[in-house]
Order: C-alpha cells, then structure tokens, then sequence
C-alpha cells in the first residue's frame, strides 16, 4: 500500500493524530502511522489509495503539503540503495517534465548543498524536460532536523547536513484548509466577543464532531457561536443556544437587525446551514425529544471570562417564588421588559457531568460530544472525564491538551455507545462533588473558577475531603442584569 | 429563524406544566420565506425524529397546506421537496409561541425565541 510523507505543522501536535484520524472517520477510510515519532515536523503514513490523501489535504488545518514516499534513510546512501532497488515507480513520469525540491524540515538547507544533492540522483534517468514553473511532476527531497531554537547564520551552516532522517517522493498536492484559520480569524470576523475561541482551535474541535453535510450540530453554551462556523463550513446543519441573548445577538437593538451569529455565519457564506440560535438554560431546556442530533460542540463557561449560571437561588438564601411577583400597580414583574429571573453558580464538575449525560440523550447512537474541560494541571487524573453509561471517551495517548502551566484546557472526544435515547438528564446537583459528603477525590476541574482567582494554590486536604461541619464554598448569587429588582 | 424543524423539537418546560405543553403555538408571526439548498436525504433520515400531527397543524397555523393528514409510508419526490420547504424555508422571524396548557408565551425577536423560565416556574 502506499506511503505518503505529511510535511505538517509543528502546532498544535498532541491535536494532529485526532485530527487526522477524524479526516479518516468522516470519509471512511483507513490510515497507519509509520513513523516511529508522530510528533516531528514530517510524518509517514500509510493509505490504501491516493484519493485518500487528497481528504486529508482538503481538510486537515494542520497538513502543509503531502508526497508519495519512494525512499527514506538515515543517510542519502541509505536512500539511494533503497531508490535504486525501486526505480519502477517512475515509470509513469519518465517522460513527464519535472522539478526536484529540497526541502528541509526546522532547517533550511545551504543553496550551494541544493545543487549537488539533486545532481545525486542522476541515476533516476528521468528523461523529461526540467522545468521550474508549473512542471508536471515535482520531486522532492526532505531532510529532517530538530528543532532547534538557535537561527544564527553560523548556526545555520554547522547543523547543515545533519539531518536525522532524509525522504524522496514526488508531490501529490499542498494543504488547502491550512489557510481556513486565517480567513476565519476572530479579529476579522463581522461579530465576535471576549468568549470567542480562537479560529485554529475551533477547526480542530470542529473535526472531532466528525462534520458532514446533513447532519446537525449543537453548541449549548453558544455565546457568540465560534465552535459553529468551522462546522458549519464543513456542510453540517448547526444550532446553538445560550443563558444569555445577548451573546447571541450582540449590542445592536432593533428589529432589522441581524443577530452577531448570523452576521458572521453570512460573511462565512453558511447562513442558511444555522438553523437556530435560542435562549435558554440548558438546565431549563425545552428540547422534547432525545436522539437527534449528531454531535455537540462546546466550551462550556468555566468562570474565567464567562462563568456559569444557571436558572435558580443558591441554597439557604431566599428560596425560590412560586406564584409570580405583582408590582402594587398590578402589573407582573416577570412580564415587565427585560425581566430576567435569578440565577445561581452552576458549579464547573456538576456541569461537566450533565453535558455527558446530556449527550447521551441527545445524540444518535455513534454521535460525539466533544468539549474542552479546563484542570488543574496538579490535580487532574484520568477519572475526571465523567463516567457515564452509554458514553465512551475517544482519547489518543495522552490527550490533546493545551497546556498553561499551572492549568490547562483538555480537548475530550466522546462517542455514545448507547443504542438508545434514555431518560433526559435532570441536572440536579450530583452528590459526589458535593464537599459536605466528603468525596476522597474531587476532579481536576472542581471549583475551577475559584481557583483560577486564588492562582492555582494547592487543594488543601481539608478541601478534597472536607471535615464535618466545614460550610461549603457557595458564590454568592449573581443575577443575569438589571432586570431582577424584586 | 424559527424554522419548523426546530419548533418540532420543543415544548413548554414551565414546571409541572407536562399536558399539552407540546406543540407551541404561533400568534402575531412575521413570516419570511428563505430559499435553503435541499437535502432530501437528510429530510428523509430526520422523519422519525417528527412528531407529524404537530407539524402539520403548525404548518396550517401558518397558511402552509402543503402536508398530508397522513405521514406517507411511501414518500415521492414532491413530497420530500414540500416537507424541506415547510421545515428548513419558514422562518418565523417575530412572534410569540404560546403554551396551550400553561398560557406561557415564549417571544421571538429577530428570529431569536426568548425560552428563559420567570422565577416562579423554574421548580428548583
Ligand atoms: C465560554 S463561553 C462560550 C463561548 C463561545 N464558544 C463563543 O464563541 O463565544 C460560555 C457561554 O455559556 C453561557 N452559559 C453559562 N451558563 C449557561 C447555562 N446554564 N445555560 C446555557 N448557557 C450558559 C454563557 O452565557 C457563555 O456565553
Ligand atoms: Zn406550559
């Protein structure tokens, strides 16, 4: 079967595997990895047919360009005996007009060493014409370095030729969706705000719902809709929904507005694949019916920039109205304009435990939910990714995580196992995070946004497993905006 | 926005509010018609997910009377492309969906339907 030698981005990489394993998903098609190092700035894979590598290229962020590899070694001797026991695939471009490129990975090779390595493999016998512009085949030689901080000249000219690896293929083709980042950059964008994810990031996590027209793709936690438009350019339907409108419309009022998502899902030439944008907690949600959507995206609110709520009071203050409030006028509040109910701190761990269960509702079965879960980087371990019947976490070594020192953020991939639909979640407060019973661990995420505050100090015993009689952490109640007078 | 597709997936959630708190229903409605690009496929595998009775009445709510009584066991091409019409081309753009069993209205604006609960009908 056929190798192909990527040569791809040095960003990013705990992410590169998922993302081309989810380029393979999407189109169906195998994919082995040859190299013995992924993590380099080349990578040898194998496919069953060269059509296959033009998905990855159409899709993969992260691919610069792709060859079908000839022949490799440690040294150019080692290449060439291989090259020479296996002249035959040149048959078909013998006759073709050709370039040969050298191209060095971390390096850029000494012009002066370009000639004299091309000259090396005269014994191809390739009888074409030489041609630099737009010749029908180009042949290209990699040279693979490591990556080294240090780009003095001087630097430059000792490391020259010390390669740990060399390869030799002709070029199938160049990465066309490394541009997309760029072209949906958030500072270019017709609507955006401070929760917006970079455009980068929201590709790769867009992979990982394996998008594809005519399947629909829900972000719960919306805000101003940056985990939509990569799937969106994908072709897949996308909806979103968000405690607060305000994040979905933006600040221009009026009624021949068109809300901030829309206005960038236009500029994205995808309007009409979003299919709705509405306000609710998603606590409180009104979906009817479980089993419909194909994947959820999300980066839930964790506190940092937007913390999370959620429709209610905190316990032990004043307990929630039943019957609605009557201004002495008699008028209600909650129908005056821009009423907005109370709410309470939506704790990250409870959170986290009812997206998973909301998934396995919601999903079709082999649907994914695929969302960043922010930890502490001291504290987190494997069990924090919620375990919940139906779901299964899809995880390559150690995660793709994008790592901030003391915290960082854990991009987690699961699939619904479940052939069902189940019961809906009923997002009460799940008791094992609740510090007043004790928990011998609690997750690297708990409490993430107070902790976040206090710079990350170490839990101390007393937190992880707290003794009787200690009054929990609560956050004081925060409403949603003026409107809650009463 | 306020397509069909997704009217059809909600109800009521006001508490304690669970007979006919399904389907919502639509007054005062600006109504605009947007051409979306079909894919009968999908409008073909998303059929189970309906609830069909909700759907036609909604659609004649609206003046669309493109729907058979009847979910057709067999389905023509036509009727696929009259189905993706009524689902994916209606937006309702301002307007209220009301709740036939607890009275609550759930406002559009801008193609935004507002379903934030008041305090009085979170439950918790
Ligand atoms: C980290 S931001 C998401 C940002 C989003 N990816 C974007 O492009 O702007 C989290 C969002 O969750 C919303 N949110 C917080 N609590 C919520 C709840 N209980 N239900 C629904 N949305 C909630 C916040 O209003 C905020 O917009
Ligand atoms: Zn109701």
């Amino acid at each position: 079967m056929p190798q192909y030698i990527l040569r791809i981005s040095l960003d990013h990489t705990s992410f590169r595997i998922p993302s081309l394993l989810s380029v393979s998903q999407v189109f169906n098609f195998a994919i082995r990895f040859i190299s013995k190092d992924k993590y380099r700035g080349l990578l040898v894979i194998e496919l069953e047919k060269e059509e296959d590598v033009h998905h990855i290229l159409a899709r993969d962020t992260l691919v610069l360009s792709a060859c079908e590899l000839y022949a490799s070694g440690d040294t150019y001797e080692e290449l060439h005996e291989q090259m020479k026991g296996n002249l035959k695939v040149l048959e078909p471009y013998l006759h073709s007009s050709f370039k040969f490129t050298l191209e060095g990975a971390n390096h850029r090779v000494l012009d002066k060493r370009v000639t004299e390595t091309v000259e090396s493999f005269a014994y191809t016998e390739l009888k074409g014409k030489i041609q630099m512009k737009d010749p029908e085949e180009e042949f290209v030689i990699f040279e693979d370095y490591d990556w080294e901080v240090a780009h003095t000249v001087e630097a430059r000219i000792k490391r020259d030729g010390k390669f740990r690896h060399v390869y030799f293929g002709r070029r199938v083709g160049f990465g066309k969706a490394r541009l997309l980042p760029t072209v949906h950059d958030v500072k270019a964008r017709a609507y955006y705000g401070n929760t917006s994810m970079d455009s980068h990031m929201g590709f790769l996590m867009a992979g990982q719902a394996l998008p594809a027209p005519g399947k629909i793709i829900y972000d719960p936690f919306v805000g101003t809709g940056s985990m939509l438009y990569a799937s969106a350019h994908w072709g897949a339907y996308v909806m979103g929904s968000d405690i607060d409108g305000r994040q979905i419309r933006g600040k221009a009022k009026g009624k021949e507005v068109k809300p901030g998502i829309l206005r960038a899902a236009a500029q994205y030439g995808t309007e009409d694949l979003f299919l709705d944008c509405l306000t609710y907690d998603v606590t409180k949600s009104p979906i009817r019916r479980g089993g419909w959507v194909d994947a959820i995206i999300t980066d839930p609110p964790y506190g940092v920039r937007a913390g999370a709520k959620r429709l209610g009071r905190k316990e032990g203050g004043r307990p929630l109205r039943d019957e609605p409030y009557m201004f002495p006028d008699g008028t209600y509040s909650h129908l005056m304009p821009g009423y907005l109910p109370p709410s309470r701190p939506y704790e990250l761990a409870n959170l986290t435990k009812d997206l998973v269960q909301l998934a396995r509702w919601l999903l079709v079965p082999g649907g994914r939910l695929v969302f960043f879960l922010p930890t502490v980087t001291e504290d987190y371990q494997e069990v924090d990714v919620p375990v919940v019947e139906g779901m299964r976490e899809l995880k390559v070594g150690e995660g793709s995580v994008q790592d901030f020192g003391k915290w960082g953020r854990r991009l987690i991939t699961m699939e619904k196992t479940a052939q069902d639909d189940g019961p809906p979640p009923t997002f009460e407060d799940h008791e094992e995070f609740d510090i007043r019973n004790q928990p011998d661990h609690l997750p690297g995420h708990h409490g993430f946004r107070d902790r976040y505050a206090t710079g990350f100090s170490s839990r101390k015993k007393s937190e992880n497993a707290s003794p009787a009689g200690t009054p929990p952490v609560l956050e004081p109640v925060v409403s949603l905006g003026s409107g809650d007078k009463v | 926005m306020v397509r069909l597709i997704t009217h059809n997936m909600l109800a009521c959630h006001v508490k304690n509010c669970t007979k006919d708190n399904f389907p919502l229903s639509f007054s005062d409605v600006e109504l605009v018609v947007r051409p979306a690009p079909e894919n009968l496929e999908f409008i073909q595998r998303f059929l189970p997910k309906l609830d069909w009775s909700a759907l036609v009445d909604t659609a004649r709510s609206l003046g669309d009377e493109s729907l058979p009584e009847q979910m057709p066991d067999q389905w023509t091409e036509e009727q696929l492309k009259a189905l993706h019409h009524v689902l994916m081309e209606l937006h309702v753009e301002e307007g209220n969906m009301t709740c036939r069993g607890c009275g609550h209205v759930y406002p559009i604006s801008n193609g935004i339907p507002n379903m934030l609960l008041a305090e009085h009908e979170v439950g918790r």
